[in-house]
């Protein structure tokens, strides 16, 4: 298990610059997620702590080693591909171990570790079987389970949870944090889903345009979000954004509060009308055109409403964020 | 038809779908039947007389134009020099343009000139192939008498020696195929996920490790087309030899098409000739049933 | 670069530039052969010519008879070409988009023409076409090389057509359009890739032909160029370097239209190989 560290990394394709400047460390042991809209750069930033892309500039360490001009196989890293990348003419035993194979590991050692990784991710009965005969998530199993054996400094992982629909990413989730946490390993795991990134990780790296937003846990990202980029991108319905008054009475441009800090009141507050409303079963959100600007509010449970009702919003005060022109942070 | 009236709108649905086909599909099966099957049903039909060609078939021999052809020295050298134009496609010219291809299918600039360049002989007329290495292996005038000449060697006519002038023949049908059949390599292999062989990479696979474990695995099925095409091909091999030796010297270096063009077309030996195209034809449905035969165990497995 | 990617490097470059020679000397040596005098060709094969002598190359292009022979070529193919399409794309529409009872067996019947060699065929392909009086004329060479590219030609459009969104048909039958209205107004337009594809490919297999035309064309004035050429090797014997100008004459349309079109020329030679 390793720690990664990025110094100055710089990756610029012809004229475009994909990554400016980048300096980020991965603790040891941390599941640090990537997230960001595409085009970002995490993927790119996660192929070249990988070695498949060289970096323009700056240097890249695994567990104190420089490993910047260094292969990919010689780096202490295994990756799990979006597509999984299995072999269709291996078996998922020959799939698992075709490093152990081309690494002359004997035999008996083989079998253990395939045996231990089957284990972990219960593939045993599958172990004869080619990938076209497994489902989408028996075949990511198995591109784990590749990863496993190689006993790696650092698991990477490149949107693993893409391609499964969605009842089997909410699955999966738990299985990656159990594994987590049973194999104690250093994970680089990059999404474009905000949702994978609050549950999973210990660190979260927001990246916009190939910088980075933000770096810190679920928690601080949620509650004190340094950048108005990070405020809207975490938390699901976005967090409402207000200008004018409400704003500048308080020192900065922009106001901003979550759905789930806004409550309906009977008196005070501002006043609203009801625009639309999606009920979710366990939540309610609605969607409201105020004297401030347009809102969404999330309240638990079943609550009806109709369309064009008046309503009073009022705010926590203690959740309020305050961003300048900047976008950035004030307080 | 159904037998209640349909409604007009059904009615004309129905006719317009007949319009279609009796509009749109005559046309091609008229040509076939008339131009490619049933030649083919008169060439079996014609082998079984002997006949020069004029008025009717009229003297009945049965199978003795096949007993002929099967008795006849030089169909059998014929037959043993098309087989090795097949062994030298298998063992020779495959290899070479799947080197080829593993060294050019990335796309960059040099590449792609590169792959223009090996598929030019491709494109030419066999003909002009064939002609233009006539040249080439001419001991008097041409490259090979230059070199000779270079080397301080007398002029050796390859193409006048009976033992070696068959070789030259298949130099010439590997310049001509090699880059054919490279290019359904290079179309097969710029069909592998580039994610593949990063996993590959990731795993410790040197250069040569991704290319026997993870690349050609991958192009299996465009190495048995290539196969497919380099049998059937050398089975029809003609162009080239009539510019090249004419069949000669000595009738050692007939193909079995130049064989049948010599001694059943230009001699009027009509049934003689279709008893050739029969064999021929024989061989052909051999190896297509043999490809599909392998081709499914292939895709059950 | 380490070491072993240099050596690896050096080896790729060793290897394809062997093989440029391989298949370059050969087409250079004609080209270039054509401009040497006789006593030139004998001495200095490889080289420049010292002198450039270019009578043969004109006297072969001020010869109606060689224009004529490229000319009879010319038709032939495009003639081929324009029936091709049509035909082989009517079939294949037929195929792809219409539901009858007896379509897949018609199917493998036109298909068969993919497994039978050519040649089985020649002795009485010359019966039949002088039977039906088209000997000797263009004729005798459009209809058999259309009929055998036939299978292929049918096998690559029904492919290309099947991958056409069917909802297109849904919503133009919706609107009243019929099926050979739609083959017309949507299949055909949408199908250009296909069309040049399977059109360079009929293109290529015609102009080069020469195995049917030698057998069904007796006078000089109809010769494709293959066969003309044949005759003047015939003719110019010991004049090497005379032939080597007519060859080169020859093969430049071909090398022109190939660089040309090289997209589709690939991709119709080679697609119908993967298909097949």
């Amino acid at each position: 298990m390793a720690e990664v560290q990025l110094s100055a990394l710089n990756k610029t394709f012809g004229a475009v610059e994909i990554i400016p400047q980048l300096t980020l460390t991965i603790p040891d042991g941390s599941f640090t997620v990537l997230v960001g809209p595409s085009g970002c750069g995490k993927s790119t930033l996660l192929r070249m702590i990988a070695g498949l892309e060289t970096p323009t500039r700056g240097s890249i360490h695994i567990g104190g080693r420089d490993v910047t001009g260094s292969e990919p196989s010689e780096r202490g890293i295994s990756m799990v591909f979006q597509s999984y990348a299995l072999f269709p003419h291996m078996t998922v035993r020959q799939n698992i171990d075709f490093g152990l194979r081309l690494a002359k590991v004997p035999a008996v050692e083989r079998d253990a570790r395939v045996a231990k990784a089957a284990d972990i991710l219960h593939l045993q009965p599958l172990l004869d079987r080619k990938p076209a005969a497994l489902s989408g998530g028996q075949r990511q199993r198995v591109a784990i389970g590749r990863s496993i054996v190689r006993n790696p400094e650092v698991f990477l992982f490149d949107e693993p949870l893409s391609n499964l629909d969605a009842a089997l990413r909410t699955q999966m989730r738990v299985e990656l944090a159990e594994l987590h946490k049973r194999l104690a390993a250093t994970m680089v795991y990059v999404t474009h889903d905000q949702v994978e990134a609050m549950t999973l990780a210990d660190q979260i790296v927001v990246m916009n345009a190939g910088r980075i937003e933000q770096v810190g846990s679920p928690e601080e990202l949620y509650r004190h979000p340094q950048t108005i980029f990070v405020a809207t991108f975490i938390g699901s319905p976005k967090m409402n954004l207000l200008t004018g008054p409400i704003a500048e009475e308080r020192g900065a441009t922009t106001y901003g509060i979550r759905p789930e800090h806004l409550s309906l009141t009977e008196e005070g507050g501002w006043s609203a009308q009801v625009k639309f409303t999606e009920y979710l079963g366990n939540e309610t959100i609605l969607y409201l055109t105020s004297e401030l600007g347009e809102l969404t509010l999330r309240i638990n449970g079943n609550q009806r409403f109709g369309t064009g009702d008046s309503v009073r919003v009022k705010a926590d005060k203690v959740h309020e964020h305050l961003f300048d022109g900047k976008g950035r942070r004030i307080g | 038809m159904s037998a209640s009236a349909p409604s007009p709108a059904r009615r004309w649905r129905l006719d317009d779908r007949t319009t279609a086909v009796v509009l749109m599909l005559p046309p091609a099966l008229l040509l076939f039947t008339l131009f490619v099957i049933l030649p083919l049903l008169d060439a079996g039909y014609y082998s079984l007389f002997k006949w020069n060609g004029y008025g009717a078939p009229s003297e009945f021999v049965g199978l003795d134009n096949y007993a002929q052809v099967l008795g006849h020295g030089i169909f059998w050298q014929s037959v043993r020099n098309s087989v090795i134009v097949l062994v030298v496609s298998i063992v020779v010219q495959m290899p070479l343009a799947l080197l080829l291809a593993l060294l050019v299918y990335r796309q960059t600039p040099t590449n792609a000139a590169f792959r223009l360049v090996f598929f030019l002989p491709y494109i030419l007329a066999e003909i002009a192939s064939g002609l233009i290495w006539s040249f080439v292996f001419d001991g008097n005038t041409g490259v090979a008498a230059g070199m000779f000449a270079a080397l301080g060697m007398k002029p050796f006519f390859i193409l006048a020696d009976k033992d070696w002038a068959f070789f030259a023949i298949t130099v010439v049908v590997v310049w001509k195929y090699f880059g054919f059949h490279m290019m359904i390599y290079i179309a097969a292999l710029q069909g592998v996920p580039a994610e593949m062989i990063e996993a590959g990479k990731i795993e410790g696979a040197g250069r040569w490790q991704i290319v026997r474990h993870i690349l050609i695995p991958q192009i299996k099925p465009a190495l048995m087309v290539s196969g497919f095409f380099a049998v059937v091909g050398s089975l029809q091999l003609f162009d080239v030899v009539i510019p090249l030796t004419n069949g000669g010297p000595s009738n050692s270096t007939h193909t079995i098409v130049t064989y049948l063009y010599a001694f059943g077309l230009t001699r009027l030996k009509v049934g003689f000739g279709s008893a050739v195209g029969v064999i021929l034809f024989l061989a052909a449905i051999v190896v297509a049933v043999a490809y599909q035969r392998t081709l499914n165990k292939e895709a059950a497995r | 670069m380490n070491m072993s990617a240099f050596f690896a490097g050096l080896g790729r470059a060793v290897v394809l530039m062997l093989v440029s020679a391989f298949v370059l000397g050969p087409m250079l040596v004609t080209i270039l052969g054509g401009f040497k005098s006789a006593g030139e060709l004998r001495t200095n094969p490889f080289g420049f010519p010292q002198n450039w002598q270019t009578e043969f190359f004109s006297s072969i292009l001020s010869d109606a008879t060689f224009w004529r022979f490229l000319g009879n070529s010319l038709f032939i193919s495009l003639v081929s070409v324009v029936l091709t399409l049509i035909v082989a794309a009517a079939a294949a529409y037929v195929f792809a988009q219409i539901r009858f009872f007896g379509a897949r067996w018609l199917q493998a019947y036109l298909l068969l023409g993919l497994v039978f060699p050519f040649a089985t065929a020649i002795l009485p392909l010359f019966i039949k076409v002088r039977d039906l009086g088209l000997l000797d004329s263009y004729w005798a060479v459009i209809l058999p090389q259309t009929a055998f590219g036939l299978s292929l030609s049918i096998l690559l459009f029904k492919t290309f057509f099947e991958q056409l969104p069917k909802e297109l048909f849904e919503a133009a039958w919706v609107e009243g359009c019929g099926y050979v209205r739609f083959f017309w107004r949507f299949t055909l337009p949408l199908s250009t890739p296909i069309l040049a594809t399977v059109g360079t490919f009929v293109f290529v297999s015609s102009w080069n032909n020469f195995l049917l035309p030698l057998v069904v064309l007796n006078s000089r004035e109809l010769y494709t160029w293959p066969l003309g050429m044949m005759q003047f090797r015939g003719e110019y014997v010991v004049e090497w370097n005379r032939t080597l100008a007519f060859i080169t004459l020859t093969i430049l349309p071909s090398v022109a239209f190939f660089l040309a079109a090289q997209k589709y020329i690939v991709a119709g030679l080679t697609g119908g190989a993967v298909k097949g």
